[in-house]
């Protein structure tokens, strides 16, 4: 959708984060990464690997203690909070496992609440995000709130919201995790049909089925990458 | 972030939680109410005060005799018998002296014309007839000096059924049963209080002369048994109708027995309202009336006599209402505090509640002003909010109350301006603290918060 596939939405290099826990517990130990522009890649590995922390890391939440990452051309690691915040509303869509959409506010509200602290205007927001939300199917579900709602419809205006402001990464941290089997293969088709759109996907999972929708998986296992899967399209 | 769309925001959070907004908002309504009532009822009270120096009372000198310590609390406050109906002529005779009278109280239980009897427990004014001039009356003239006449204003006239006009009569009920009637020379214009003596409210009243009781020989009726009768005169040799009455007068004249009613007060009018006349006459009088002389100066040993003008008088009542008014703005400044305090606590609730929210936004690129902006902007609308809906009940409060009274209503624009200029100030200070905490928080942790 954005930019054209092939050069890197996100690179990490050398990524270390470091927690002082009594003694020093190297929550990522140097990982350096590449995740092209349109690709599809899925986070996998046991708890504790290292997973929440890179995908905070990435979505410009956290600071690395060592190591640089850039997004979308931008070195995100020496900068100030506010920039840092920018990015984050800019250049980062976040899904997240249990929705996090704002209860009070409609799903059209909950979709155009981004663009409210970038300062579009309300007219353009309101088109803005019918449009988004028509597109992931919701386009006669605009004005009910979160508890309106059932899971898949929720997850839905969450990934609504992450793409409202046509971000260069789509961050999405166990999407499936709160919704059954079905509605769940349903979100995972849309991010299917999001990546064909040109979408960068970056998924973090602990399910192998759920895995499998990407390009290629990276298994993270105690800070480090133990591996990276390339995925036939095929498996997909 | 757009202004504009941080009150939406906010707004839309204050609504989610009506009952607890109103509650929170209470404490600022009420203080903010009680100050804009008071307020109200004080500046309405000055200028009722203020708008009854008429000019020609603007010329009078109010003359009574207080114990030191009581001067300064505002007219007759302390004040002795002390004056005879002859200190007021001799007053009046003194050079730079246009007229002097006494002013007494009388007391009094019920006034009666035609058969209907009203009661009157406030008793009657005793004073001379150059306590009225001719214009103040409606109808009629004064009464004359040692006359059972009366003048009465227009809400006294209103007590009865019938309608009391120039020349009826009426019959006083004097305490004890004692009763005396009285022919009506003078309905009054309108219902004011005729001196700062009177107080200030517009209320029905009698005025008779001051030595009414006094001469009350043929005209007093005496509705007595006999034991109530000798209870009343005790042992007092009575030897014929007429010593009867000296002696009635003088119990209800404040005066002992053989000597002549002694009076609380003396009005003594300049000839014009300069301050070289008024001080003439102040000083003049002050120099008769300390001097053996006056019947005054026999009763005045540790009293002092307190000689003011009507704008002194109502300076001093005005000193006392703006002390009962700071007083009541201080009350109602702690209650302003414990509603910031309300306010504040309740956005610290609220930004827990919330932190989850805050993730959200902040996830979503809120800057960490944005987040400020927003809870500022919430306590200053519960702030505002109070302010706006106390105000209108203070107005409303001051509005039922001054007509209650019979006051005029003032609108308080400095007040009204002020209470929402405290509103803001109440919800920025208040929200000032969660809001910043708000701010602080880790999108993290906030995220991940249950």
């Amino acid at each position: 959708m954005a930019t054209e596939r092939g050069s890197a939405a996100v690179s990490l290099s050398g990524v270390r984060k470091t927690y002082q826990l009594g003694e020093p517990v190297h929550a990522l130990d140097g990982v350096s990464l590449e995740i092209p522009t349109g690709s599809y890649t899925a986070v996998m590995g046991p708890s504790g690997s290292g997973k929440s922390t890179l995908m905070n890391l990435v979505g410009c939440l956290d600071t690395p203690t060592a190591g640089t990452i850039t997004i979308d051309d931008q070195d995100v690691t020496a900068v100030s909070d506010r920039e840092r915040t920018r990015i984050r509303g800019e250049d980062i869509g976040f899904v997240f496992q249990t929705f996090n959409l704002m209860p009070r506010l409609t799903a059209r509200e909950n979709v155009a609440l981004p663009m409210v602290f970038r300062g579009v205007g309300r007219s353009e927001r309101q088109q803005r995000a019918a449009a988004v939300l028509d597109s992931v199917g919701l386009g006669d579900r605009l004005d009910h709130r979160p508890n309106e709602l059932s899971g898949g419809q929720r997850q839905r205006v969450a990934i609504a919201r992450a793409l409202v402001n046509d971000p260069a990464l789509l961050l999405a941290d166990e999407p499936t995790g709160n919704l059954d089997t079905e509605t769940g293969e349903q979100i995972m088709g849309l991010f299917e049909d999001l990546y064909e759109q040109g979408n960068t996907i970056l998924m973090v999972t602990h399910e192998r089925p759920i895995a499998e929708h990407a390009e290629r998986i990276v298994h993270l296992l105690d800070g480090e990458i133990e591996r990276v899967e390339e995925l036939s399209e095929v498996g997909r | 972030m757009n202004p504009l769309e941080s009150l939406r925001i906010s707004w839309r959070s204050i609504r989610g939680h009506k009952l607890r907004s109103t509650l929170t908002t209470l404490g600022v309504i009420i203080g903010i109410a009680a100050v804009i009532t008071f307020v109200t009822l004080g500046t309405g009270l000055q200028d009722e005060i203020v708008g009854d120096i008429s000019p020609d009372d603007q010329q009078n000198v109010y003359v009574w005799a207080a114990p030191p310590e009581d001067s300064g609390q505002g007219p007759l406050a302390g004040a002795q018998p002390v004056f005879t109906q002859r200190d007021a002529s001799e007053v009046a005779n003194l050079s730079g002296v246009d007229d002097a009278y006494v002013y007494t109280r009388i007391p009094g239980q019920s006034v009666t014309y035609a058969g209907d009897t009203v009661p009157r427990d406030g008793g009657f004014v005793g004073t001379g007839p150059g306590y009225f001039d001719a214009e103040d009356f409606a109808e009629g003239e004064r009464f004359e000096r040692g006359e059972a006449q009366a003048v009465i204003n227009p809400a006294m006239a209103g007590l009865f059924d019938g309608n009391v006009s120039v020349g009826d009569t009426l019959t006083l009920g004097i305490y004890q049963g004692v009763q005396i009637d009285v022919t009506v020379t003078g309905i009054l214009e309108d219902s004011e209080s005729m001196s700062a003596f009177e107080g200030f409210a517009p209320s029905p009243r009698l005025y008779v002369p001051a030595d009414l009781t006094e001469n009350a020989d043929t005209r007093t009726e005496l509705n007595l048994s006999e034991e109530e009768l000798s209870e009343l005169l005790g042992d007092r040799e009575i030897s014929n109708q007429s010593n009867l009455s000296g002696e009635l007068g003088g119990l209800l004249g404040q005066s002992t027995p053989g000597e002549s009613s002694r009076h609380i007060a003396l009005v003594v009018e300049a000839p014009s309202k300069s301050d070289a006349d008024i001080e003439r006459v102040k000083t003049e009088t002050e120099a008769y009336l300390d001097s053996a002389e006056s019947d005054a100066s026999d009763r005045s040993e540790g009293l002092a006599f307190q000689l003011k003008t009507s704008a002194e008088l109502i300076s001093q009542l005005e000193d006392v209402l703006d002390l009962l008014q700071d007083f009541i703005v201080g009350i109602a400044g702690i209650s302003l505090l414990v509603g910031s305090i309300g306010i504040a606590n309740i956005m610290l609730v609220s930004v827990t509640e919330r932190t989850r929210e805050i993730g959200i936004m902040k996830a979503v690129g809120a800057q960490r002003r944005d987040i400020l902006e927003l809870f500022i902007v919430e306590a200053v609308i519960l702030g505002v909010l109070g302010a706006i809906l106390g105000t209108a009940l203070g107005l409303l409060a001051g509005y039922v109350v001054a007509g209650y009274i019979g006051i005029p209503w003032v609108f308080p624009v400095g007040w009204t301006a002020l209470a929402i200029v405290v509103g803001i100030a109440v919800g920025v200070l208040a929200g000032l603290y969660p809001a910043w905490n708000a701010s602080r928080t880790d999108p993290i942790d906030a995220l991940r918060y249950e």
